[in-house]
């Protein structure tokens, strides 16, 4: 009722206040702080706590347009994303679709519970058991070998591809998740009514399904892409040397060469990069919530 | 309709390969964390030396309790912090409210790369430098977003009339709280905990960052260690870790139902 | 027990004005039933004296003190919610118990209180279930227990009967009676429901757009409106509109209505006259000569709607479509199309000044 809302409206901050500061203090001081020192630090020549002279400079952000490496880095890290994407939607969507409509009952909340259960575990000990199956000498490689009449050598890890697999398996429940709970919302009689007008079921997928499931593949594939551009720790583990992306030279600036202020003006330009995408899906991601 | 049933087993045997995606290597890895072999080499041989050899490991006994210190004070800050601004947000409107709320969304969608490299420099700074405290500030932060969205989902379906008939009766502020909102909401504080919980034990990206040789916690350790090369121990330990994260979910998930209220 | 004193009371949402200087005198004791369309600001009113919110301006006092300041929880107050809002967390017993554990009340007092209360209901045996193992009218009368069990000075009722289907709205109205009477509480009442208002109340506050528009007791609300407002929305009327006579109007058409005697509004200024439609006797025009005294027009039965124990015929007469209810004595049913007489006395017209 109207007249609820405006009831609160005249001392509500006021009461509101005690409650949320302690919250958005927090935050303020370990978020919204630190991510408006990386832009002061990123125009900075030294850190001005090195005990070195230092001044402002646009030095770091020069660097990375003359150097053709980091360009190309983020170029590298952004198809890296594109393409786990597109394999977490082409595996996901008909995952979340025969959960939301095929599966029924009890049988459908387990089966959704054990396909989400791993993105919230620990991220970092999964792509650690990509390596025990994809090395050579590990368990794909020996069970392959045990079953073909014929000798191959299976040695993927330390790959691209061996990167991509391990970030699909990371982030897939994630697509899931979200289409499971547009498809969920569309309304079987809608299904049922599209093939009662003579409707394929190819027809009805293109025309009515997925149209309608938009807002959780935008949702889905937002909320992959944007990690993925940033990952570091994946392509280290599973990809070796030919691991080296945009997340893994931010890491190099801060915990082996250093170069802080270069650091933070490279994480500037990707949180610039990730606001971009994020302000281009918003209005989807708004709609989907 | 012969076409429909094949469809759905089809769909169903698409479900168990995806699930045997997902949970394969996991296994194996587990599998491996209990051969003899220290190569990995097959046969498999059952043994839980590997187990044994981790109670002598001090480094990674002592980032494991560390990362179990940190993770209940996460808890425990968050869900208090989390519960209140929750509350505030049900309770009360006043101008900014959506901005405030939207302000929960950068710490969840900004990788944690950004976040984690941000605060270092920040902390730094500031002189609070890197180590269990700076870790413990970041943990907080990061956790206590979720731990909004969850308590304030479970909100939702709490009538406001509650607590006005509560007052109608005279009951003070506090003891609106305690006696009558606290109680319907709590399974929503717990999901809220325990995902706080779960958040800050296997947050590895920003702990990264923030921890010194001497302050870590156990995913840095593993990191590190995984870095060295593959040992036996790591998958022991990997092992632990993951049973206790996965099962901390699906004690999660008896109170929160993943999109949608129970 | 105390009477509640409503003075020169506003409150502004905004631009929109919810409360629009509303005085009202709730006298002790007394049951009174506030009414109006939705947005009228009746509930708005309960809230105030409630205080859920505080007005801009005026005063509010229970029993001679003033409260506009005072919070909810310090009012002594009882309400009972559209929804009733039991908590869901505690058993019957322990929601009737709420009001009095929170003011630190000893054990043994809220057991034998919440006993009394649950009798007072006819509830005694239910103590120990949940809210939701209830059915409406059960949990109604829980949340009735509830709000009065903490001797409150007035008890507030928001529309508490919505809730209920028709027959067990009926028995609740009843029993809702008897417990006031019972236990002499100043009662105030919020519906949109005419037919409760006129049953249940001793007195009647019609609002409309945040003004009090009428006050009084049921019957000289239905029988003396003040307003076509008050006139058409508690109970049916048929309005004329013209100029006033002295004794009456005079409708566009020359036709004169007189009304009852006591009015006095200046000749020749716009004003309206109120008929009830049950006080209008219909026959068929057989062209006899005009009643001296009464108030007579002639029309055309354009419809019958047939109610059982009564027919509502709907005449057609100058471009106005006239209301007449008539009781089922079995007599002579009238054929739409029948040209009919319709006759009146001027003791149940009402002259009504334009606003």
């Amino acid at each position: 009722m109207a007249e609820h809302v405006a009831t609160g409206s005249r001392s509500g901050l006021r009461s509101a206040l005690p409650l949320l500061l302690p919250a958005y203090l927090w935050l303020t001081v370990a978020i919204f702080l630190p991510l408006s020192a990386m832009v002061f630090f990123s125009s900075m020549t030294e850190l001005p706590l090195s005990g070195k002279a230092w001044s402002f400079t646009l030095e770091n952000y020069a660097t990375f347009f003359s150097e053709r490496l980091y360009l190309t880095l983020l170029l590298a890290s952004l198809r890296l994303g594109l393409e786990v994407t597109l394999w977490c939607v082409v595996i996901g969507f008909p995952a979340a679709y025969v959960l939301a409509k095929v599966l029924k009952g009890r049988s459908r909340e387990a089966i959704f519970l054990l396909v989400i259960l791993p993105f919230w575990s620990n991220g970092l000990v999964r792509i650690f058991s990509w390596a025990m199956v994809l090395r050579e000498g590990g368990i794909l490689d020996t069970a392959l070998n045990a079953v073909l009449p014929f000798k191959i050598n299976i040695d993927v890890m330390y790959s691209y591809p061996a990167v991509v697999i391990g970030l699909v398996h990371s982030y897939v429940p994630y697509m899931v998740l979200t289409c499971y709970l547009t498809l969920q919302a569309i309304d079987d009689s809608l299904i049922e009514a599209g093939r009662s007008l003579g409707a394929s079921r190819l027809q009805m997928l293109r025309r009515v399904i997925i149209p309608l499931s938009m807002p959780g593949l935008v949702a889905g594939a937002a909320l992959i892409f944007v990690p993925v551009v940033g990952s570091f720790m994946e392509p280290r583990i599973l990809g070796g040397r030919t691991g080296t992306f945009y997340g893994t030279v931010i890491e190099d600036q801060f915990v082996a060469v250093f170069n802080w202020p270069l650091g933070a003006a490279l994480s500037f330009i990707l949180l610039a990069v990730v606001l971009v995408i994020l302000a281009l899906t918003s209005p989807v991601l708004r709609r989907a919530a | 309709m012969a076409t429909t049933r094949i469809l759905e087993w089809l769909g169903r045997l698409y479900i168990w390969l995806l699930l045997a995606f997902l949970y394969l290597p996991i296994v194996i890895m587990a599998l491996m964390s209990f051969n003899v072999s220290p190569f990995y080499q097959l046969p498999f041989e059952w043994t839980t030396e590997w187990y044994a050899s981790l109670w002598q490991n001090d480094q990674l006994i002592s980032a494991t309790s560390n990362s179990i210190e940190i993770a209940v004070i996460t808890t425990i800050l968050c869900t208090a912090l989390g519960t209140a601004a929750s509350l505030a947000f049900y309770r009360y409107e006043f101008r900014g409210k959506k901005f405030l709320q939207a302000l929960l969304f950068p710490p969840i969608a900004i990788p944690w790369l950004i976040t984690g490299t941000a605060m270092l420099i920040f902390f730094f700074g500031v002189g609070i430098g890197r180590g269990l405290f700076a870790i413990l500030l970041g943990h907080v932060a990061l956790a206590l977003p979720y731990v909004i969205v969850v308590v304030s989902a479970r909100l939702q379906t709490f009538a406001p009339e509650l607590e006005e008939a509560a007052r109608s009766l005279g009951a003070n502020q506090w003891q609106v709280t305690r006696r009558v909102t606290l109680p319907w909401i709590m399974p929503g504080v717990i999901a809220g905990g325990l995902f706080a919980f779960a958040v800050s034990f296997d947050q590895f990206v920003v702990s990264y960052f923030l921890s010194t040789p001497g302050q870590t916690t156990l995913p840095v350790e593993i990191y590190a260690a995984i870095r060295k090369g593959f040992t036996p121990e790591i998958n022991a330990v990997s092992t632990i870790i993951i049973v206790v994260s996965m099962a901390l979910m699906l004690l999660t998930a008896r109170f929160f139902k993943f999109g949608g209220e129970k | 027990m105390a009477g509640v004193q409503v003075s020169n009371l506003s409150r502004n949402f905004g631009a929109h004005k919810a409360l629009d200087d509303v005085s009202i005198d709730f006298a002790d004791g007394g049951f009174y039933a506030l009414l109006g369309p939705s947005g009228s600001g009746k509930t708005t009113l309960l809230r105030q004296i409630a205080g859920f919110d505080f007005p801009d301006s005026g005063r509010i006092a229970i029993g001679g003190e003033s409260v506009e300041r005072v919070p909810v929880e310090r009012r002594r107050i009882g309400m009972v919610f559209q929804n009733y809002a039991l908590f869901p967390n505690m058993s019957v017993a322990d929601n009737v118990a709420f009001g009095l554990s929170v003011r630190g009340e000893a054990k043994a007092t809220i057991a034998s209180e919440v006993q009394r209360a649950l009798d007072l209901v006819q509830l005694s045996k239910l103590g120990g279930r949940r809210p939701h193992q209830l059915s409406g009218g059960q949990r109604q009368r829980v949340a009735l227990a509830r709000a009065i069990v903490t001797k409150p000075r007035v008890l507030l009722l928001d529309e508490p009967l919505g809730a209920l289907d028709k027959a067990l709205r009926v028995d609740m109205q009843i029993e809702l009676k008897r417990i006031q009477r019972e236990i002499g509480i100043t009662t105030i009442f919020v519906t949109h429901d005419q037919e409760e208002a006129l049953t249940m109340s001793d007195r009647i506050g019609i609002l409309r757009d945040g003004r009090l528009v009428q006050e009084g007791p049921p019957e000289e609300i239905y029988d003396s409106p003040k307003s076509e407002f008050a006139a058409t929305f508690l109970g049916d009327a048929n309005i004329f509109r013209g100029e006033t006579t002295g004794v009456g109007i005079r409708l566009p058409d020359g036709t004169a209505i007189a009304a009852r005697a006591g009015a006095t509004l200046a000749a020749g200024a716009k004003a309206s006259c109120a008929v009830r439609p049950e006080r209008i006797r219909i026959a068929i025009d057989s062209g006899s000569a005009d009643q001296a005294n009464g108030n007579v027009l002639r029309g055309q039965v354009s419809k019958r709607i047939f109610a059982g124990n009564n027919s509502t015929y709907f005449v057609e007469r100058d471009g106005q479509t006239l209301k007449v209810i008539v009781q089922n004595t079995g007599a002579d049913r009238l054929a739409a199309g029948q040209e009919v007489l319709l006759r009146w006395s001027p003791k149940s017209t009402v002259l009504i000044a334009a606003n």
